[in-house]
């Protein structure tokens, strides 16, 4: 690696311990709810796709989330804001 | 005692499930507990091994199990710590010799001739796992810090939660405080965040484990052992005393920082 790579790596990214935090804690949170990766984003388009006609559903505040209340089996909550008035 | 039959378990292979069980077992029994340490990894003895115990079996646990001898009798006497015995595990194809229901009944043979029981599970997830920690009051699970063992050891701990068993205690093995100082390795801190998980032992990486093993001499009695003194921690916090975790960071100096800048390590 030359010194320009060295000093770009101590300043420039984040260590790769910090990385691998930040992608464990995502992993675990899949692992314990027993969903593949990436299946947030797939309900997420699907439902999008069936709300985006209806006039009177704020589809930018719809939010998708696995909860963890640590409750034996694990919820996708889907949160649906209806426009301001 | 509470603690008495333990299960040392991991998920990932080769984190230092073995090394945990010969240890954590020999400085019990130098303390003057009677021990048991049963390797339930089928197939792939080991525990044999990190005890330098190889010679001397005559019978293993499909012995017992086929009721060919009682547990107590196969047991192999440990040649250098008093009180500490082995179940050597069998060296058949047939993983599935030992099922949970027999590991539960040699357990119940030995329980009231030990003060602790320890099984060596063997990796995975699968059928060997679930014998290894079914007997099990307490599990310990071994974990180095990285990331498959990590993801493993929470799975493992998902599980042991489904099969009833209390939430497991950790064991965070292999840690070299150089790397964790380059900020290239997860810290304990690290660890213990991500699994939530009542910490037991931080076992740092010692060079001279390999020796250990190749002479079959357990770290514990060496005083000079760094991964030695935890794993004798280890024995202690079992045993109900609260004794302070070791810190095993390095001081990074000014020098370091710019000599690791330059290119140097
Ligand atoms: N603290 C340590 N420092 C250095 N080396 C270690 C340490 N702990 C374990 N090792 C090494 O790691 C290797 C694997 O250890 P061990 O056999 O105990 O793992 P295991 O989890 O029982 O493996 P398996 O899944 O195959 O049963 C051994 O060669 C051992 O020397
Ligand atoms: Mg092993």
């Amino acid at each position: 690696m030359g010194l320009l790579d060295k000093i770009r790596q101590t300043f420039g990214s984040q260590p790769a311990s910090e990385v691998a935090k930040k992608r464990l804690e995502l992993i675990l949170k899949y692992d314990r709810a027993g969903l593949p990766p990436n299946a947030i984003n797939a309900v997420k388009d699907a439902i999008l796709e069936a709300l985006k006609d209806f006039p009177f559903i704020d589809i930018n505040g719809v939010n998708i989330n696995i909860s963890e209340n640590g409750e034996e089996r694990e919820k996708i909550e889907i949160e649906v804001p209806v426009k301001e008035k | 005692m509470a603690d008495k039959v333990i299960c040392v378990t991991s998920g990932k292979g080769g984190v230092g499930k073995s090394t945990v069980t010969a240890n954590v077992a020999t400085a019990l029994a130098a303390k003057g507990y009677r021990v048991a340490a049963i390797d339930a990894d089928i197939g792939l003895r080991n525990l044999d091994l990190v005890l330098g115990l190889e010679n001397r079996i005559v019978y293993d646990i499909v012995h017992v199990v086929q009721g060919v001898i009682p547990a107590e009798k196969a047991l192999v006497k440990d040649k250098r710590t008093k009180n500490l015995f082995l179940l050597p595990a069998a060296q058949t194809k047939d993983k599935s010799a030992v099922k949970p229901e027999d590991m539960v009944k040699i357990v119940e043979e030995l329980r009231d001739k030990f003060d602790f029981i320890f099984i060596d599970s063997p990796a995975g997830i699968e059928e060997g796992f679930k014998t290894a920690v079914t007997p099990a009051d307490t599990i310990i699970v071994v974990a180095n810090p990285e990331m498959a063992s990590i993801r493993d050891a929470d799975r493992v701990t998902g599980i042991c939660e489904a099969m009833g068993k209390p939430e497991p205690k950790l064991i965070v093995n292999r840690i070299d405080p150089k790397k964790v100082a380059r900020g290239d390795m997860l810290d304990v801190n690290d660890v213990v965040e991500i699994l939530s998980l009542e910490l037991l032992g931080i076992v740092p990486e010692d060079p001279n484990m390999v020796s250990y093993i190749n002479r079959g001499e357990p770290a514990v009695l060496f005083e000079e052992s760094i991964a030695g003194k935890a794993l004798r921690n280890v024995a202690e916090r079992l045993l109900g005393k609260e004794v302070p975790f070791m810190d095993i960071r390095v001081e990074e100096g000014f020098l370091e920082k710019i000599k690791k800048l330059f290119g140097g390590s």
